[in-house]
């Protein structure tokens, strides 16, 4: 079963970092298993009708990072990741959410005490 | 660089064009082009009306000889292609002319006898994804359908090059995401390479890998387009201590409005941290957007190539 990916083309958000974002998502929230199969380029692309350039360098791209890696120099796998990286991948995705709330905190000059009140009311809900 | 896992494709380029100039009397329509596009890409070729889009696909099918300088396809001088490279060429055309009086049955069939490769499969599947009725007249034929027809007769023989211009513009949004489909298999399965011209931009950003951008005969653009789309941005800027700046004098800013309180500025850089450093040097908080392919299009299509 392909990973379930959804790219927005129109969003100004290069299609094939929406891929790797997407992809470590995945694999933070368990999703995506250490030791699990990825498609290939060629399958993941004609899945999603993607430009396979694309599939191709997020792949690449996570290889590198090592996110991905190679078995037996064909299929493309889980890495499975040490504790302090894998705390940084849930991390770094909810920072990128919360940058632009603490741009607005600071303008409606919101307190960090008040916005982080609010912030824990979300979370209990 | 990382490794991908696609193999190298290691072909001559399919289309370069050196010093190109195309002059229709006293209307340069092309000036000084120079281009190589290599195997297994997708190009969107963008331009304003008259940019010279149409003239730069009419020399790279043959259709049109340079008034100076040499473009070459698939291997071999424009003006000499032959059945080996015109099997492997596609055209689809703004405004194809067809055999009026044939059915697309007919007309189907009488192209398919040139191509040794025409894929009578494929040929069934784009008919139904395209909703072609094969026994209708070309003559009857509303302006979408003989769109339809020209891109049937362009794709079926699965050539290695594909120019299409203007290929969609009476298409409804279904029948377009369909096509799109098709040219990303072709790709896909033949590592084809797409020249496509569109204004439907929409449409382009969802399956290009580069741009090519053309500004009165000349090309203004020539990069990938998820290079692009890192390098031009929005950002809304708001002040700390009121007081920004009339002008910006930093050369990535394209424009700006606003006033000392708050501004939106359009730029281009490839810096990470361009955006941090601006915040600090103008007192500001920055919100940074990306731009797409709408919003970047006047931006790239106006620049003038610097002269050295």
């Amino acid at each position: 079963m392909p990973p379930l990916l959804s790219v927005d083309h129109h969003n100004g958000v290069p299609a094939y970092r929406q891929i790797m974002d997407q992809i470590k998502l995945q694999i933070a929230t368990g999703l995506l298993a250490s030791g699990a199969e990825l498609p290939s380029t060629r399958a993941l692309s004609a899945e999603l009708t993607l430009n396979p350039m694309t599939v191709s360098k997020a792949y690449g791209l996570l290889e590198h990072d090592g996110v991905l890696e190679r078995r037996r120099g064909q299929t493309l796998i889980v890495s499975e990741r040490p504790a302090a990286a894998r705390q940084t991948a849930k991390l770094d995705p909810l920072r990128r959410h919360l940058t632009g709330a603490a741009h607005l905190a600071r303008q409606l000059d919101v307190s960090p005490a008040q916005a982080i009140k609010l912030f824990r009311e979300l979370l209990d809900s | 660089m990382p490794i991908t896992d696609t193999p190298l494709i290691a072909t001559i380029a399919p289309l370069v064009l050196r010093n190109v100039t195309q002059r229709f009397g006293k209307h340069t329509a092309l000036r000084d082009l120079s281009l190589e596009i290599p195997a297994g890409r997708i190009v969107g070729l963008l331009g304003r009306n008259g940019a010279g889009k149409t003239t730069l696909l009419n020399i790279a099918s043959g259709m049109l000889l340079p008034t100076e300088g040499t473009c070459t396809t698939l291997g071999t001088p424009s003006g000499q292609l032959d059945t080996p490279q015109l099997t492997r060429l596609g055209l689809v055309q703004q405004e194809g002319r067809c055999l009026e009086w044939m059915t697309v049955r007919q007309h189907l069939d009488f192209n398919a006898s040139f191509y040794p490769r025409w894929d009578r499969d494929l040929e069934r599947r784009v008919i139904e994804a395209l909703e072609v009725d094969p026994k209708r007249k070309i003559v009857q034929l509303s302006p979408g359908d003989r769109q339809k027809v020209g891109i049937l007769l362009g794709v079926c023989h699965r050539p290695s090059l594909l120019l299409l211009d203007e290929p969609m513009s009476a298409l409804d949004p279904v029948v377009r995401k369909r096509l799109l489909d098709f040219l990303l298999e072709l790709l896909r399965d033949d590592g084809c390479t797409v020249v496509i011209s569109s204004h439907i931009l929409n449409d382009v950003e969802k399956i290009v890998d580069w741009i090519v951008a053309l500004d009165a005969g000349e090309i203004v653009e020539d990069s990938a387009f998820d290079v692009l789309q890192e390098s031009y941005a929005e950002w809304t800027l708001t002040s700390t201590n009121g007081a920004l700046p009339t002008t910006f004098n930093e050369p990535f800013v394209i424009n700006h409005q606003g006033d000392a309180r708050q501004a939106l500025l359009r730029v281009r850089t490839a810096e990470p941290d361009a955006a941090a450093r601006f915040a600090v040097t103008h007192h500001a908080e920055i919100l940074t957007r990306p731009l797409n392919l709408d919003e970047m299009f006047p931006l790239l299509t106006s620049q003038r190539k610097q002269k050295s």
